[in-house]
């Protein structure tokens, strides 16, 4: 999965995709190309690399501000080197810009001699800067300079003798500019047969910087929102202080507090039950969330983690827009389900997210379905979570259970505003199979219309005296 | 000549033609050739793709513009592949142009160019402000007045305008003409509170009520009015248009009983396209006009030549509009005629 896709499926990881602060158009795209990580020891270099980083910026942060500063004077050349490796001659702004990235990326060179530790080899490419900088002024404008060949040097000579005496005729003097202007073409391509042989330096270098952009955006944004680096493992993943970043600055924004969980995944099922408002789903999509970083080499919000990687993240929000495929969103959810059974049977390396399973049929049938697919997870003993309302499920099942709204709230006043801070979001393990009845409690509390709220409870007491008549 | 004198205060200059061969060209190089010994730092640039084209319609003379050593353009990719002059490529923008990335170079060599620039206002300052910084003095753009054109050249701090036989053969109806464009070159500055607020607004007619507020009046554009009459008053009676101001919208607004309370706000004087005669009858009833961004009127210069060769004399020309006119007017031709005797 390149990580291009996975922003496009996921909301958290474009906000913070967006949020990263990328200097250079290459940072930018090596991000979007980026390959998931599925190799531990490929991960924990990455990892090196990013803590060298941290470790910089916390020493001292000038370097790395000036090293940002000048990746964000790097320009894309890659269709000039290309031009270059097929044995085009490049116009004066290529080899201007050609100039400017060598330059570049010499100062970036350079820069980081000055850090403990140089984080990313870049190559030398002061030969190259040399060609284009014959006067060695050290500024990135160029042109076919005199120096390049006396014999350009002389015709641009003649034709600013001519202009100046304006004695010539207007034709003289197109002649006279045609004649430098061929010695100039002339010249231009002997420069670039000489700096063909950077061509490959180049690409090496683009790449270079690109990653260097990216490793530092990634530590600034580690930096600032929190993040820390997981132990990667082959068992359970848990996660402690985990967080959303994205919910949580929206609630900041609200002034309100976010509250952190823990969580553990051991190799095999685990239900998420709890009442509505309870953050069932933010639990899922943050577990996503955390995998996809950590898989594409970012740390992850929470205080600390240990975390198993897998080959593939699958997710089920039960939101696919189906309406097109001509697909109910029960089928559409079914199909995606009957994808993630497959790999479940092939014992696949794989985390499955399903979120509320079979919400969308009847509670009988949707019971089963949850049981069914849970059973299929238990035997296969695949890392899945599956988020449900349902009670009656099978007793060996793993199960977590939101805290909820206390009990007891005496005579406090919750509204939709300030809910959240009555809830208590975190995970308590949970053996009973029931899920808590507060969907009226909650709807009421939401200022729903009485009329539904009233009416509900009138059906279930009536349901209630009817079995104990029975 | 005096308003060169004035030039040297401002750090951008637009150059606009009133008409195609009202002489702006010449205006132009009449300009750079009087900076030449300024030891200022000059960048020329234009708004969008310059005339050249239309004049290959008219097939008049063009003289092309002609730079001096040292002096620095932007200009797109394609027409500085077309440079006939030697030149240090200084920078490359990031935007594309229709014509490609604009690039930023100093002459070497003396020498003639092709110029475009960039297609709207946000650019043009980011432009301007971005040669600042890379040391020149006086940004020249050159500039058009076309209600295709997203670009203003309002945005620059100071304006010569370009007039001349080719805008009308008769002087009266010359100067009546250009007196309109001077009217609303004179059109008063917002204060600059409001000026942020309204600036990213893209499109629409939005009302600004008795506290300052902004308040989307719900009509797309001024097209739309014939629909939408009852909606435009329902905050009060200033508006901000954020494209043009046409004929049918003035006119519509002129013959409303409210229009002598009304204010309307433009980005500058190039997005009013009324008829003379409409917007005069809207200003005689007490309607009022404001603008974002003004530009201050350094001087007109006349070309009394039309194209197909009629001729206007051009010291009454120059006369009249200057009678009508608080603003120097100058024949270029002349002075240069002038300079060179001298």
């Amino acid at each position: 999965m390149q990580f291009r896709k996975a922003i496009s499926e996921i909301k958290g990881l474009q906000y913070l995709a967006e949020e990263l602060d990328l200097k250079s158009p290459m940072g930018k795209r090596f991000l979007m190309d980026t390959d998931m990580f599925c190799s531990e020891a490929e991960l924990n270099i990455e990892y090196g690399l990013l803590d060298q980083i941290i470790q910089a910026v916390k020493a001292d942060q000038r370097v790395i501000s000036d090293i940002q500063s000048k990746q964000s004077h790097l320009r894309e050349i890659r269709g000039s080197v290309d031009n270059l490796k097929s044995n085009l001659v490049l116009d004066d702004v290529e080899l201007f810009e050609i100039k400017s990235f060598a330059m570049n990326c010499h100062g970036v060179l350079n820069l980081q001699k000055e850090l403990k530790q140089v984080v990313i080899e870049l190559p030398n490419l002061s030969g190259l800067i040399e060609i284009l900088d014959p006067q060695n002024t050290g500024i990135p404008s160029f042109y076919i300079y005199d120096d390049y060949s006396l014999e350009l040097a002389e015709a641009r000579k003649e034709l600013r003798v001519a202009k100046s005496t304006n004695g010539d005729s207007d034709i003289k003097l197109e002649d006279l500019f045609c004649k430098a202007q061929e010695i100039e073409s002339k010249v231009r391509e002997e420069i670039c047969t000489k700096i063909r042989s950077f061509a490959s330096d180049l690409e090496i270098a683009i790449k270079k910087l690109a990653h260097l952009d990216l490793l530092i955006a990634k530590a600034m944004q580690a930096i600032q929102l929190n993040f820390n680096r997981p132990e990667l493992v082959k068992e359970s993943t848990s996660y402690i202080g985990m967080f959303h970043p994205m919910v949580k600055h929206e609630l900041e924004k609200q002034n309100k507090q976010y509250q952190a969980i823990d969580i553990e995944l051991q190799k095999s099922v685990c239900l998420i039950t709890g009442a509505n408002m309870a953050g069932k789903t933010v639990v899922l999509k943050t577990l996503t969330l955390c995998q996809y970083l950590c898989q594409f080499g970012f740390f992850v919000p929470a205080t600390s983690a240990q975390i198993s990687l897998v080959d593939q993240v699958l997710l089920s929000v039960g939101d696919e827009q189906s309406e097109l495929s001509g697909l109910s969103s029960f089928a559409s959810e079914m199909m995606n389900v009957s994808k993630m059974v497959e790999e479940s049977k092939k014992h696949s390396n794989v985390l499955i997210l399903v979120d509320e399973l079979a919400r969308t049929t009847n509670p009988v049938e949707g019971l089963a379905i949850v049981n069914a697919v849970a059973d299929i997870f238990y035997q296969n003993n695949i890392r899945s979570v599956i988020t449900t309302h349902y009670s009656g499920l099978n007793s060996y099942f793993r199960k977590l259970r939101v805290k909820g709204l206390d009990k007891d709230l005496g005579d406090k006043i919750i509204t939709q505003k300030n809910i959240n801070s009555y809830m208590d979001y975190s995970l308590v393990e949970d053996n009973t199979g029931e899920v808590p009845h507060e969907a009226l409690r909650i709807a009421s509390l939401l200022g729903i219309s009485k009329e539904i709220v009233e009416g509900a409870q009138n059906q279930l007491n009536k349901k209630a005296s009817k079995e104990e008549i029975l | 000549m005096p308003f060169l004198k004035d030039i040297k205060k401002y750090k951008s200059l637009s150059i606009v033609g009133l008409e195609k061969n009202t002489g702006k060209t010449e205006c132009l190089n009449y300009v750079l050739s009087r900076l030449r010994d300024s030891h200022k730092q000059i960048a020329l640039t234009s708004i969008g793709i310059d005339g050249e084209n239309r004049d290959q319609v008219t097939q008049t003379h063009k003289p092309e513009i002609e730079l001096s050593e040292g002096m620095m353009f932007v200009t797109s990719e394609i027409h500085y592949a077309k440079r006939r002059l030697f030149s240090e490529v200084v920078d490359v923008s990031n935007q594309t142009t229709s014509l490609g990335r604009l690039v930023t170079a100093k002459a070497i060599h003396p020498g003639k160019v092709m110029l475009s620039g960039p297609a709207n206002n946000t650019e043009i300052i980011r432009l301007i402000a971005d040669l600042k910084t890379k040391g020149v003095d006086l940004t020249i753009v050159d500039g058009a007045l076309s209600r295709k054109s997203l670009g203003s050249p309002a945005v620059t701090e100071a304006m010569i305008l370009a007039t001349g036989a080719a805008l009308s053969a008769n002087i009266p109806q010359l100067v009546f003409k250009t007196q309109y464009v001077y009217d609303l070159i004179q059109l008063p500055e917002i204060e600059s509170d409001l000026k942020t607020k309204l600036r990213g607004i893209e499109n629409g007619i939005w009302a600004i009520d008795e506290e300052g507020e902004i308040k989307d009046t719900g009509i797309a554009s001024v097209m739309m009015i014939k629909n939408r009459k009852d909606q435009l008053f329902q905050y009060g009676t200033d508006f901000f248009v954020s494209g043009a101001i046409t004929d049918q919208f003035l006119d519509f607004l002129k013959n409303q009983k409210q229009v002598s309370e009304i204010k309307l706000i433009t980005r500058d004087f190039t997005r009013v396209f009324a008829n003379p005669e409409t917007y005069y009858a809207f200003v005689k009833r007490g309607g009022r006009i404001q603008v974002l961004d003004k530009t201050n009127l350094l001087a007109i210069t006349i070309n009394p030549v039309s194209p197909d060769g009629y001729k206007l004399n051009s010291e009454e020309l120059q006369l009249a509009l200057e009678s009508k006119l608080q603003v120097p007017v100058y024949d270029v031709k002349k002075i240069v005629g002038a300079d060179a005797v001298s």
